[in-house]
């Protein structure tokens, strides 16, 4: 990036208190107008595929939590249901609907904490301490269940690890939120300050976002109806519908997440409705000692809370992989900023950084 | 400006609400009976055998242990340094040996505390 006299280079981050954990952007300005955005990424690297190939899948298990720590939820599920695909394990319905269930609650709790931050990026502190407050609902129902608030270690090769239970709690935040959203859309979705801060900001077009690799929320906000929960066998049986909104500015990708946190709660409450009436879980679990998989490449995907994320796992017959690749959906949005950001003010950047819903952990990996 | 001003009676009902917020230390947070904090292990009669499966399931070596000549686990250590709570070891463990407990306050000035050395069912440090 060559500087001259009339421009000025600007980094943003990573210690900036607005950015999401520890992303720098190298900012070119000329004025307050950004010319070029170059994203730093690495800060939080820990080396989560080198590792993977010096542990066994079980010990690979718990840490795979930790790759995107608000929606540790979906990355054991990839890596389990990969791991199943390779061993031809099929899953009861009752483990299917446990999983599903979980991981949209914990959709649930990372859209939140989205708008929060994303609220609080735009300079409003209320929501939130709203949003972390019914964030907190969940997160206590995780804790009661899995032991932990974040990092559950709760699903398992072939099913979970015990059986689901404080149903009435569920029910309650399925009674409550509504309420809560509600109330979120009230103080935020139609508020004038808001609106000029993001309507028509960071327009993202559906070829940019396609040559980008863009999906998720941010690529259903530009008018692409593509959800894979769709068509995955996970989510058989569970009637919702896709929000695809065209607005394709950063409202809109609030709008949307704050559409699909209903719909989600839909979702859930089917699931506890069939759990109320199925059968106590009956699962055969592998042997943790013994667990190898068949040599050969296993690809597979799930619809996260921040795009598609899918894994890829090389195995040579061993009971360590030989090479393991996480797709994250944050990875392309960071890069996405590379585009959006040209031509933008420098004020708006952070509300358009912060509409991409990016989460570092997942980034840097 | 409707909408600005139902914003602020929103905002403004929650000013009378309960305050959900805690006084920490004074008053501790909903801790469930699942939660896995400080881990213990359990040697002797019903206890540890040192069978390793332990130490085969921790991602992070966390966890080591020595045996005497007759083949009995004499002293059982967790790494605290390490371990991320993942339970793992509790829950693979064949003989339900090892619990994680309820106490999170781990934190220390001295780091040699964060070596938990287990002998005889009891604590040493």
């Amino acid at each position: 990036m060559k500087t001259t006299a009339a421009t000025l280079k600007l980094n943003l981050g990573p210690q900036h208190p607005s950015t999401h954990g520890v992303l720098r952007l190298i900012l070119e300005l000329e004025g307050e107008k950004i010319l070029s955005c170059e994203p730093d990424i690495g800060y939080l690297h820990r080396g989560m595929e080198k590792m993977a190939e010096g542990m066994t899948y079980v010990q690979y298990l718990p840490t795979v939590d930790r790759i995107d720590y608000l929606a540790g939820c979906f990355y054991s599920e990839l890596f389990c249901k990969t791991v199943e695909k390779a061993l031809d394990i099929s899953l009861s319905q009752r483990v299917r609907t446990i999983r599903v269930v979980l991981l949209e609650l914990n959709r649930i709790s990372s859209h939140l904490l989205w708008i929060g931050a994303f609220l609080m990026d735009l300079g409003a502190l209320s929501p939130f301490f709203y949003a972390m407050r019914e964030r907190e609902m969940i997160l206590r129902y995780f804790e009661k269940l899995t032991g932990q608030r974040m990092m559950y270690n709760y699903f398992v090769f072939g099913g979970v690890r015990k059986d689901i239970d404080y149903l009435e709690d569920i029910e309650e935040i399925i009674k409550v939120l509504p309420k809560k959203i509600e109330d979120y859309e009230k103080i935020i979705t139609d508020n004038p300050i808001f609106l000029t801060r993001t309507r028509g900001k960071g327009i993202l077009e559906p070829e940019t976002a396609f040559n980008n690799s863009i999906t998720g929320v941010n690529l259903r906000a530009s008018g692409v109806e593509y959800d894979l929960r769709k068509t995955d066998k996970l989510y058989e049986g569970f009637e919702f519908t896709p929000v695809v909104l065209d607005g394709k500015d950063a409202w809109a990708r609030y709008k949307a997440r704050v559409l699909e946190l209903r719909e989600s709660l839909k979702i859930v409450e089917q699931g506890v409705n069939i759990l109320k009436d199925s059968e106590p879980l009956r699962q055969k679990l592998i042997n943790p000692l013994t667990l190898k998989l068949p040599e050969g490449e296993y690809y597979s995907e799930i619809e996260a809370p921040r795009g598609l994320a899918s894994l890829y796992i090389k195995s040579t017959g061993m009971d360590k992989p030989y090479r393991l690749k996480w797709r994250t959906g944050s990875y392309y949005a960071v890069n996405l900023l590379r585009r959006l950001l040209v031509g933008e003010y420098l004020n708006d950047a952070i509300a358009i950084a912060g509409s991409l819903d990016i989460i570092l952990p997942e980034v840097d990996k | 400006m409707r909408a600005l001003l139902e914003g602020l009676f929103t905002v403004l009902k929650h000013l009378f609400m309960r305050p959900v917020t805690l006084e920490y230390p004074e008053k501790k947070r909903f801790q469930s009976d699942a939660f896995r904090g400080k881990p213990s292990v359990k040697i002797g009669e019903n206890g540890c055998v040192g069978c390793g499966v332990c130490k085969k399931v921790c991602p992070s070596g966390a966890i080591n242990y020595e045996k005497d000549e007759n083949g009995k686990v004499i002293s059982y250590t967790f790494d605290l340094n390490k371990c991320i709570f993942c339970g793992n070891c509790m829950y693979y463990c064949p003989h339900s040996a090892i619990t994680l407990g309820q106490n999170f306050e781990l934190g220390t000035a001295d780091k040699s505390e964060l070596k938990l050395t287990y002998k005889g069912g009891s604590e040493n440090d």
